[in-house]
């Protein structure tokens, strides 16, 4: 690989790197970055570079190799190949230098237990030989919004909390880079959006922020970057607004049709071609949902696509239900680059999040 | 070392908090030290033990048919060596030889009793002495003698502590590190430390100090509750004794990572730690001495951990033994302790999946 020199320049001032203007240096660099398992190949020899001072998001569905990609630059899995560098270093090669400059956050809590959220962060502390880490405890849980659970114990704190403390943890050696898996899974809604605000402390403190999310609204209003990871390649790599912008359409059609009206003497009149044929969509997609189908149109001209639509239900005798038409989102980004709706691990709370019958293997580790 | 420390003192605090933990040393041991000497304490309750040696007269056979008729006494009939060797251990209370020929005061029955001034002893004595004047009707031709050979007093609560701390030592290695390591593994703490600058062998040997200190804090708590409670009876040296204490702490503490590193999750570690430690709790003396199993068991306590560190912990604690009657012992418990954390480097895991 190139001189290490050239890019320790990235190390330097990341508090001056504001997302959103100029170009930045890259801290990160990623290039051909291979895990290969027995079964399957998890991470398929992707390219990726993180600019300091920005939140970068890697999104995906289950399995698609997100948080083995952040594992392999953490140092705990080692690359079948591809090379690494964070900030300037080789991670492969020399990931105990990286270790000492980058924060972590696993996707398991990961904390010691019968300990209080201050006696942790001390820990940490000294863990990385800072000087005097008491002094900081109050600031590193002032950020995450722990600063009244300082003598709390982790068993009595939330599942919010925990992930909080851990962030305050990732913090702990003023890293150049902090990595966060998945810090939202599990989370309610409230205190998934107030630890939105929190990262975007983190970033705005002057810590490049690397995250990974199956929450295609979190990845849109958190991230500066996003890359999109599937089947172990990334699919899409850019501004949530540039990604979207791409896709050349205006909205997103959606309506449900009922189950019987499916079933009955209607069943084979609907195929995805008829509506894609529709005036204005570039793309249709059918997906089972309970009790019925869901069609969703990516469509260049809104009003076109809705008389067409409309007009194709009044002579198929078609109810539809739900109907609705949005501006477009990462998951139309996800269905055009894939052909597949995206589903998500919990399908409840997040927009746009699809039940469809995959009849692909589920894999083991994501 | 300045996270050395610090890892040191974060262990001690997660062993000291660790209810669970706190049950399985103390509380669990403390109960058997309150109640077993209370059930079986054959120098604290029940009836004296009383041996019968010497010449083989009618008058012996006249007082020892008297003496078993009032039901106040556990009659033992050996040689003198058996019954003096016994009287030694406090496994009699006393014995009475009986002179050749017809009795005088110059060959009298002699009632020989350690050096103790136990009250069992005494009123052993006393009851003894009152029986034979009712048989005999005179006081001439008894003499009470204190035996000059060491007797040492030792009574149930000496036998039984040292294997209760082997015990609380026990649990604490092959059932509490191994658990809660399982458990580190388990949550990803121990993946959690590999992205840190921390070198894991100074988490372990802060872990192993910390489980190290709380054993043995543990361990002098029940020998002060067995001392307070029964008037436990310590007779070795106690640099002997800690030293003993600590290597034994090791071992276990070795089996513990050793069953940590092979089991997958933490119910498998503690179906090992207690398949392992449970038959062991019955078949290396703790409760009863190996010596009085049934022969075909016993030569199974040679191959249980346990029973070496009962061996070692017990000559010292109630016999005053010297590092020289227990090197076997010791020397078995180091090989135990090199075995442990041999097999718990070979199968070490970072990670709860297999990789």
């Amino acid at each position: 690989m190139a001189s290490p020199a050239t890019t320790v320049s990235a190390t330097s001032d990341p508090g001056a790197a504001t997302p959103g203007g100029g170009p930045h240096p890259p801290i990160i660099e990623i290039r051909g970055l291979t895990k290969r398992y027995k079964d399957f190949i998890a991470v398929d020899g992707i390219d990726l570079e993180v600019r300091a001072g920005e939140i970068f998001g890697i999104l995906g569905p289950n399995g698609a190799g997100k948080t083995t990609t952040l594992e392999m630059i953490e140092g705990l899995r080692t690359p079948d190949a591809g090379s690494i560098t964070v900030a300037g270093l080789d991670a492969i090669a020399r990931s105990e230098q990286v270790r000492k400059v980058i924060g972590v956050q696993l996707q398991s809590t990961s904390l010691f237990p019968y300990l209080s959220a201050a006696e942790l962060v001390e820990l940490f502390g000294h863990m990385y030989g800072t000087p005097n880490p008491k002094a900081r405890v109050p600031d590193l849980l002032g950020l995450v919004g722990l600063e009244g659970k300082a003598n709390a114990r982790v068993e009595e704190m939330s599942g919010g909390q925990q992930q909080r403390l851990s962030i305050a943890l990732a913090l702990v050696n003023q890293p150049k880079v902090t990595f966060l898996d998945e810090p939202t899974t599990g989370l309610d809604p409230h205190a998934r959006r107030s630890l939105w605000e929190t990262i975007l402390g983190v970033r705005d403190a002057g810590t490049t922020v690397v995250l990974t999310t199956h929450y295609m609204e979190e990845a849109e209003v958190l991230c500066d970057r996003i890359a999109i990871m599937d089947g172990g390649h990334v699919i899409a790599c850019d501004t949530p607004a540039g990604l979207i912008r791409a896709l050349g359409q205006e909205a997103a059609v959606s309506a449900f049709i009922e189950d019987r009206e499916v079933r009955t003497e209607n069943r084979d009149v609907a195929p995805p071609e008829e509506f894609a044929a529709l005036a204005g969509v570039r793309a249709a997609t059918l997906s089972g949902e309970h009790g019925g189908m869901r069609v969703r149109l990516q469509t260049a001209d809104t009003q076109a696509t809705l008389i067409g639509l409309l007009e194709l239900a009044r002579d198929r005798g078609l109810t539809l239900g739900d109907l609705s038409s949005t501006r477009a989102t990462l998951e139309d980004v996800f269905i055009q680059r894939t052909g597949r709706t995206y589903v998500s691990e919990e399908r409840s709370e997040d927009r746009g999040v699809r039940t469809e019958k995959r009849g692909r293997r589920r894999r083991r580790r994501t | 070392m300045q996270s050395f420390w610090a890892m040191l003192v974060a262990n001690l605090k997660m062993s000291a908090r660790n209810r669970a933990a706190f049950f399985w040393n103390i509380v669990f041991p403390a109960v058997f030290i309150l109640i077993f000497p209370a059930l079986f304490g054959s120098g604290i309750g029940g009836q004296p033990s009383v041996g019968i040696t010497g010449a083989d007269t009618p008058l012996r056979q006249q007082v020892v048919s008297a003496l078993k008729d009032t039901g106040s006494f556990e009659i033992h009939e050996g040689s003198r060596d058996e019954e003096l060797t016994a009287l030694e251990k406090s496994d009699r209370s006393l014995v009475i030889v009986f002179p050749e020929g017809t009795l005088s005061d110059a060959s009298p029955i002699q009632l020989l009793t350690g050096q103790s001034d136990s009250p069992s002893s005494k009123i052993a004595v006393a009851s003894v002495r009152s029986a034979l004047l009712d048989i005999l009707g005179q006081p001439q031709g008894i003499a009470v003698t204190q035996q000059q050979v060491a007797d040492l007093d030792t009574s149930f609560i000496d036998f039984f502590t040292p294997g209760v701390l082997a015990m609380s030592i026990m649990n604490a290695g092959m059932i509490g590190l191994a658990t809660s390591f399982v458990a580190f593994r388990e949550r990803g703490i121990l993946r959690r430390i590999k992205v840190t600058p921390l070198p894991l062998w100074e988490f372990v040997l802060t872990r192993i100090l910390a489980a190290l200190v709380i054993v043995m804090l543990s361990c002098f708590a029940l020998i002060v509750m067995a001392r307070l409670v029964w008037g436990l009876n310590v007779r070795g040296n106690w640099l002997l004794i800690t030293g003993v204490l600590a290597l034994g702490g090791l071992s276990f503490l070795g089996i513990g990572y050793a069953i940590a590193a092979v089991s997958r999750n933490v119910e498998t570690a503690a179906v090992f730690g207690n398949a392992l430690s449970f038959p062991m709790l019955f078949l290396s003396g703790v409760f009863i001495p190996v010596s009085s199993m049934p022969d075909w068991l016993q030569p199974v306590a040679y191959v249980l951990p346990l029973r070496y560190l009962v061996d070692a912990l017990r000559g010292p604690m109630m016999y005053g033994d010297g590092i020289g009657a227990v090197w076997v012992p010791l020397l078995v418990l180091v090989a135990i302790f090199l075995v442990g954390f041999g097999v718990a480097i070979r199968f070490f895991r970072w990670d709860a999946a297999a990789r």
